[in-house]
């Protein structure tokens, strides 16, 4: 019997999880909280003493945006919706994939060798891959969206 | 699969814009259909059948090679 109920109780919140979407009017507040920090990032490059933790706070706060929009529902939000969404974050993944194991060490690796560093870094970001999947998803989405008009 | 749609629509003389709205849907999804560039579901489909009074593979078919 509690097992059942256990059952019963993860599979309603799995139902629960997989539905969920922010209203509509997420996306705009997503976006402009992403436009804010992007320009607040921008202006920190001025700073002469880069303060490190509000540096990484306003990255954190650039993915909250991002997610923001990508998990907000459209104005009607239909199968062709969901449709289109789940095609969406399927690309964004395999590019994500990708991006981490190939492009982005490459990427780090040429920069190293133009800025003549003696220590050559191979690694990959988690804020890197994560900002350019969400981009990727949205971007898609859009692309997607804009083609079925 | 191709569709009648469009000919469904026109002898009930709904616009696609109507026609989203009687079942639930975006005009674009119905245009996106109508142009075969979205397969509907199930679900979907009966709506349709139901407001065409008509079965779904009278509208519905399936292609040759499919």
């Amino acid at each position: 019997m509690i097992v059942k109920n256990i059952w019963e109780w993860d599979k309603r919140n799995f139902e629960r999880l997989k539905k969920f979407q922010l209203h509509h009017r997420f996306k705009k507040i997503g976006a402009l909280l992403f436009i804010i920090l992007l320009l607040a990032l921008i202006a920190l490059k001025f700073i002469e003493s880069e303060p490190a933790l509000l540096k990484s706070i306003i990255k954190n706060g650039l993915l909250v945006g991002l997610l923001m929009i990508s998990v907000s529902k459209e104005k009607i939000e239909d199968e062709r919706i969901v449709h289109l969404r789940q095609q969406s974050y399927q690309i964004a993944f395999v590019l994500g994939v990708v991006y981490s194991i190939a492009l982005l060490p490459l990427v780090n690796y040429v920069v190293d060798i133009i800025l003549q560093k003696e220590v050559l870094d191979f690694s990959t970001s988690t804020w890197e891959v994560l900002f350019f999947m969400l981009v990727m998803q949205i971007y898609f989405f859009r692309m997607m969206l804009k083609k079925c008009q | 699969m191709k569709n009648t749609l469009k000919v469904e629509r026109a002898i009930l003389n709904l616009t696609q814009d109507e026609l989203a709205q009687k079942i639930g849907v975006s005009r674009q999804t119905i245009n996106s259909i109508e142009t075969n560039r979205y397969v509907p579901s199930t679900v979907l489909a009966l709506k349709l059948s139901k407001l065409f009074n008509k079965p779904v593979n009278q509208f519905f078919t399936l292609e040759d090679n499919e």
